[in-house]
């Protein structure tokens, strides 16, 4: 026990009191600033743009659906549409229309034209075309409008009233998404879904590279030759032991200051909004409780455990840097994996493929914290893959320890897979 | 009676394709410098291991200051320098001795006086520089092999073993080393040294173990082990260079069954059944400008050479039968 502790210590005083912990503790708050005020910050700006209504509306459906749409879109009966010039064009004629249309836009004399055609009179489609195609809430906007302008005429041709359908159809709603489980609200579905994201990729930031540092630590204790005088004096397993839980509780420790720094930010935050000049504007906060945090914790605790002890017994067994680099590859691939699933899980976290991605011990660590946020998992469930993580990092330990003992004192080539397994048999 | 620092019995250890030590058993008495010689390759570095427990014996039973080698706590309170050298190269050196002392039970306190003044004592303090606050990577090679030689009797231990502690090291720090070894005699402590540099070896030990290829040849307090080759040398100095005719004489077979030829300086062994007044009448007849002839005990180096090579060659006769 002592000398596990000497060999804690070590690695843990050493690393915090480096350069680079300094920098990434403080920088991580840093990030996280980023994460609080950008999403406010960009959220200012999703109102649409102003000069929205100035468009051409290339109206060929023989109607007064071109007409409607530029009363909508400049703020009803009673606006001013001297911005949005509606032209009408036969059918025949919408191919010459349209290329001068681009090449006003393309002149920034427009921000874009609509194409209505027989189609928007049926109520199928329109077309847009414009420099502010990929700006989310224009779209939405001029898409309203044209829902709303379409609807109004079928109901009027249909035989209703057109001051009835006014008032039916004036309805600007807006639609606020909110999550669900059986406990009751979720919070936003977005800031679940980002909030999500962030946890899988800090998870799977953290576990990499803590779990490379431990690689590092190991090859360097071999290298350097240090090994035979450190196991001179304590035995292999507690030097590992020592070296995986010493850098853990680095990681733990800067997760820690990151996460006290992110609580003070958020409880701070309108403050030093109005400190920066920032509107206050009300932000939501993903609703998570202590029980999630503590399960998230878990995660990465295994996860850590899993992949350094793994990335040991890879810096036990080779002799340089580039040894090192190729032999962690089938590690670091594992790693990847998980990564890899990060879109489909998104997608659907209930589907097949998100429940078995998150039940392989090997991409659980990732994958399953991010179903966690995005949907409902039973305790059952969440247990087993938690025991089943866990099992599997009692295994990577018991091969890493053997593989440790015999491969710090192993010179020249890198083993191949049969010598390792001879390995296993020397330490036993 | 105390125990025996070491005791080795019948510990053989086999690596996948070759088997590193044979059948092995030694006993260092307490309070000796005992030196491990043999070639590269002997298995001496392995032995060293496993009285470590670093790598575990397939058979055979060592025990340690009078306890199994593997018993908790014998570790603290043996020494160990490593035949490869090397320290965390980003770490301060105090930091460094630390963390070594604290692996083997010494207190914050002792530890940080005992690195004082081992400091001074190395030179590696002095009234300009404390090179205890700089960084390992900032050291000489030199420098480094001090400390880590700080690191292995920072604890006071009753046992030190050093593998091959004088390679890579400039004469004033060879000597330096050979003084601080015999200080820790002095002072009790048993040291084992492993090496193939008979010369240090010849002057520093009570007591040596040859071996070769796995296998004990030879052991015992230095001073047996020579008279008991001692019968038959004969050191013999010439005056200029040997005439052929003397020269004929040496390589005759039935007289002199081995030379150490250093040109005008010849270490001889004399035939089984030759004597040395026979060689003596035989050489003034032959016209030899003698300045010397002398029966002696044989060198290290001659014993070393001699049972080594006869080892190799009972070795050859083992495997062909």
């Amino acid at each position: 026990m002592r000398k596990f502790l000497a060999v804690f210590k070590r690695e843990y005083l050493e690393r915090v009191r480096s350069r680079w912990f300094v920098f990434a503790t403080v920088f991580g708050p840093l990030l996280m600033v980023a994460i609080i005020f950008v999403p406010p910050l960009l959220g200012s700006r999703t109102k649409a743009s102003a000069d929205v209504n100035h468009v051409a509306i290339l109206d060929a459906t023989g109607t007064d659906i071109g007409r409607r749409i530029a009363l909508e879109l400049n703020g009803g009966v009673a606006g001013d549409t001297s911005a949005t010039r509606v032209v009408t064009v036969a059918p025949g004629d919408l191919a010459a229309a349209e290329s001068t249309a681009t090449h006003d836009v393309v002149a920034q004399r427009l921000q874009g034209y609509f194409v209505l055609d027989s189609a928007t009179t049926a109520g199928r489609s329109a077309r847009y075309a414009g420099r502010n195609a990929s700006s989310i809430s224009d779209i939405e906007q001029l898409r309203a409008a044209v829902r709303q302008s379409v609807l109004a005429y079928r109901l009027e041709t249909a035989g209703l009233d057109p001051d009835r359908v006014r008032s039916l159809t004036e309805t600007r709603l807006s639609l606020d998404a909110e999550r669900l489980n059986e406990r009751g609200r979720g919070g936003s579905g977005t800031v679940s879904l980002i909030f999500g994201i962030v946890v899988a990729l800090l998870l799977y930031m953290s576990i990499f590279l803590y779990g490379f540092t431990v690689m590092r630590g190991v090859q360097e204790e071999k290298q350097t030759r240090v090994a035979e005088m450190v196991l001179s004096s304590a035995r292999a397993d507690t030097l590992l032991a020592g070296k995986v839980l010493g850098i853990g509780a680095v990681g733990l420790t800067q997760m820690l200051a990151w996460a006290l720094a992110s609580v003070l930010l958020f409880r701070y935050r309108e403050g030093i909004m109005a400190a920066a000049g920032l509107p206050a504007i009300p932000f939501q906060l993903p609703d998570i409780a202590v029980g999630m945090m503590l399960v998230l914790l878990l995660f990465f605790v295994l996860g850590f455990l899993l992949y350094a002890t793994m990335f040991a017994s890879v810096g036990a067994m080779v002799n340089s840097d580039q040894e090192a680099q190729q032999a962690a590859q089938p590690v670091t691939f594992l790693l990847i994996a998980a990564i890899l699933f990060l879109q489909p899980v998104m997608q659907n976290p209930n589907s097949r493929l998100a429940e078995i991605v998150s039940w392989i011990p090997f991409t659980a660590p990732v994958i399953m914290p991010l179903r966690l946020t995005l949907t409902t998992v039973s305790t059952t469930e969440l247990g087993l893959v938690l025991l089943g993580i866990a099992l599997t990092v009692v295994a990577s330990i018991w091969f890493a320890a053997r593989i440790y003992r015999v491969g710090l004192l192993m010179y020249g080539k890198r083993p191949t897979l049969r010598e390792l397994f001879r390995w296993l048999r020397y330490a036993g | 009676m105390t125990p025996p620092a070491i005791q080795v019995r019948g510990v053989s250890k086999r690596f996948a394709d070759h088997l590193a030590v044979r059948d092995l058993s030694l006993t260092v008495p307490q309070g000796t410098v005992y030196g491990l010689l043999g070639p590269n390759g002997a298995g001496k570095t392995t032995t060293i291991r496993m009285l470590l427990n670093i790598i575990a014996p397939d058979t055979g039973q060592i025990s340690i200051l009078g306890q199994p080698f593997d018993s908790s706590g014998i570790t603290d309170r043996v020494g160990y320098l490593p035949e490869e050298r090397g320290l965390y190269r980003k770490m301060q050196v105090r930091r460094v001795l630390r963390f070594l002392a604290e692996l083997k039970g010494v207190d914050r306190r002792t530890a940080d006086r005992r690195i004082g003044e081992w400091l001074d004592r190395l030179g590696l303090r002095t009234a300009e520089k404390d090179w205890g606050t700089a960084k390992i990577d900032e050291l000489s090679r030199g420098m480094q092999q001090k400390v880590q030689f700080i690191g292995t009797v920072l604890h006071e231990p009753e046992l030190v073993i050093l593998d091959e502690p004088f390679s890579g090291l400039d004469p004033i720090n060879t000597q330096a080393l050979k003084d601080t070894v015999v200080g820790l005699r002095e002072r009790g402590r048993t040291v084992v040294f492993s090496t193939h540099l008979m010369d240090s070896a010849e002057r520093l030990c009570d007591h040596v173990c040859i071996i070769a290829r796995g296998t004990k040849v030879v052991d015992g307090p230095i001073a047996e082990v020579r008279s008991a080759h001692g019968q038959h040398h004969v050191a013999l100095g010439l005056d200029g260079a040997a005439p052929p005719a003397v020269s004929a004489l040496l390589s005759d077979r039935t007289l002199v069954s081995e030379v150490d030829d250093s040109g005008r300086f010849f270490e001889l062994q004399l035939a089984p059944g030759a004597s040395a007044q026979q060689l003596l009448a035989r050489l003034v007849e032959a016209g030899a400008p003698i300045r010397r002839f002398e029966l002696v005990q044989p060198s290290l180096n001659q014993i070393f050479l001699q049972r080594v090579g006869a080892a190799n060659l009972v070795d050859e006769v083992t495997v062909n039968a």
